[in-house]
């Protein structure tokens, strides 16, 4: 149809391959997002201390990790770790290894790179909590830790879901980037396939599929959570 | 000889084929009348053609190009050397533009249902590992299950992978591969055999050898019009006789090349001949 040639996807070789590349970008995938959102949270709740330093260090890591490209960030962790010596030593053989394996260099990034923008979005999502409503609580007793655990906490969750989607969907593509430090992910099998294959449309149209697919399913999976947790004036109901 | 030169010399052949049946001429009466030899050479290939500093194209190749010039016209200056690329030197042979390709070019079924090729006057060596002095292996399949450093697209990764199990950690491009090397994040880097031997000869990699010789050689032979039996057989002698005066072995000398066994025996046997 249309010219498409599709044979190759028969050969169990590039089967393997491609199963294997979609395997490992979906580890990368979960990988990076559940550290990204630990790192969120942990960033997001450290700014409530109003601690001065503790604000500047983590604004310092926002800035370092959301404004740098993934890609720069995932060479820097590859090679550069490695040359200034983070390295570990062969009992065996005397020599210096890297310490940091492409695939973690890539985890390790990516959940930097997605935490940084989480950081900012549940700040958002805390700011974005009504100071009246803040009074309001304060007023009927609630302690500091109560206030946060039942409603500044809660409203700020339904608040920040929408963005949460779309940095974990746009984390998500973004693993594409660790093929160049030679993470066998998706893009790298799939380049490797239409080089032997020259059947480079076909390929690129499947690993388009593959993405849409994924993503989608990821981002109905987060907009299915924000349609359960609503309440009324948060988050979008059914 | 990348896999992308194939694809396209297949293509070409494809296309080509009806109209190379027609193209029967006498070449050798052609350049005769012309007193010029036009051939399609590469310029960006060291060691085979290239530009020198000078801006002269020289190389392996272009040496003989001279060399069968000589010998068919009585001078190595009677030649137009015409720069072409993998995807139209079999286009500009069956279209009359040139009449002899020496351009590394790769002897293939697919090439020669439209072309005929010349004597195979080099044999390209395929990818070759290079490992640390001390690395103990020489056989492809003691590589079984290792990190290799290698290069993303490479036409012998699929052969590397699912033939000798190597684990392959495939970079995009040659600079990555080598730092990785020497970052010890593979045991060794697969690559083509010629490129890897010029490495060695930089400074820095004096801890480094060819650890596993080639498990593939590709012929490369010049390549004429069907059916042009007469021109045919004067470059194939005219190569055969280079050989036999070990020519090809001094140029081979002269481009920095590494000393092919597959060169030497074809002087011996151009010798063995001539007696």
């Amino acid at each position: 149809m249309f010219g498409l040639d599709y044979s190759w996807l028969g050969d169990p070789v590039y089967q393997r391959w491609l199963v294997d590349g979609v395997w490992v970008t979906l580890q990368l995938a979960l990988v990076s997002s559940l550290a990204a959102v630990a790192i969120g949270l942990v960033g997001a709740l450290g700014q409530t201390l109003r601690l001065w330093w503790l604000d500047a260090c983590i604004e310092l890591f926002v800035e370092i990790f959301r404004n740098t490209p993934p890609l720069l960030q995932m060479l820097f962790f590859y090679f550069t770790l490695t040359q200034i010596g983070f390295t570990v030593t062969d009992p065996v053989t005397g020599l210096q290894h890297p310490l940091l394996s492409a695939f973690v260099s890539a985890a390790i990034s990516l959940s930097l790179f997605g935490g940084a923008l989480c950081i900012e979005a549940f700040r958002s999502g805390l700011d974005a909590v009504p100071k009246a409503t803040l009074e309001a609580a304060r007023s009927l007793g609630y302690t500091r830790l109560g206030l946060f655990r039942r409603v500044q906490a809660p409203i700020a969750a339904r608040v920040c879901l929408p963005s949460l989607t779309n940095i974990l969907t746009n984390l998500f593509k973004t693993t594409s980037q660790a093929s160049v430090i030679t993470v066998p992910e998706l893009m790298y099998a799939a380049g490797q396939v239409y080089s032997d294959t020259f059947r480079t449309l076909e390929m690129m149209l499947m690993v388009l599929l593959v993405y849409v697919t994924l993503v989608s399913l990821l981002a109905w999976a987060l907009t299915l959570a924000e349609r359960l947790l609503a309440y009324p004036g948060y988050g979008k109901g059914f | 000889m990348s896999p992308y030169n194939a694809l396209i010399g297949g293509v070409t052949a494809t296309l080509l084929l009806g109209f190379a049946a027609q193209a029967q001429s006498d070449t050798l009466a052609d350049i005769r009348e012309r007193d010029v030899l036009s051939v399609g050479i590469k310029n960006d290939y060291p060691p085979y053609g290239y530009l020198d500093e000078n801006n002269e194209i020289v190389g392996f190749e272009i040496e003989l190009v001279r060399y069968i010039a000589n010998e068919l016209l009585g001078s190595p200056d009677k030649v137009e050397l015409i720069p072409v690329v993998a995807s139209n030197r079999i286009e500009l042979l069956n279209s009359g533009r040139i009449d002899l390709i020496m351009a590394t070019l790769g002897v293939t079924e697919e090439r020669a249902q439209v072309i005929d090729f010349t004597e195979h006057y080099v044999s390209a060596a395929g990818a070759s590992v290079l490992a640390r002095q001390e690395a103990r292996f020489d056989q492809w399949e003691q590589l079984e299950g290792q990190n290799v450093c290698g290069i993303q697209g490479a036409y012998y990764n699929r052969t590397l992978t699912d033939h000798y199990g190597i684990r392959l950690v495939n970079f995009t491009a040659l600079p990555e591969a080598y730092r990785a090397l020497q970052d010890n994040r593979c045991v060794a880097m697969v690559f083509d055999d010629m490129t890897l031997r010029q490495k060695l000869g930089e400074p820095g990699w004096e801890g480094y050898k060819i650890a596993v010789e080639p498990y593939e050689y590709l012929p490369m032979a010049g390549g004429v019009r069907k059916g042009d039996e007469a021109f045919l057989d004067a470059v194939n002698a005219a190569i055969v006789k280079a050989e036999g005066e070990d020519r090809l072995i001094d140029w081979e000398g002269e481009y920095d090349m590494p000393p092919s066994d597959h060169i030497a025996a074809r002087a011996e046997a151009a010798r063995a001949v001539a007696e």
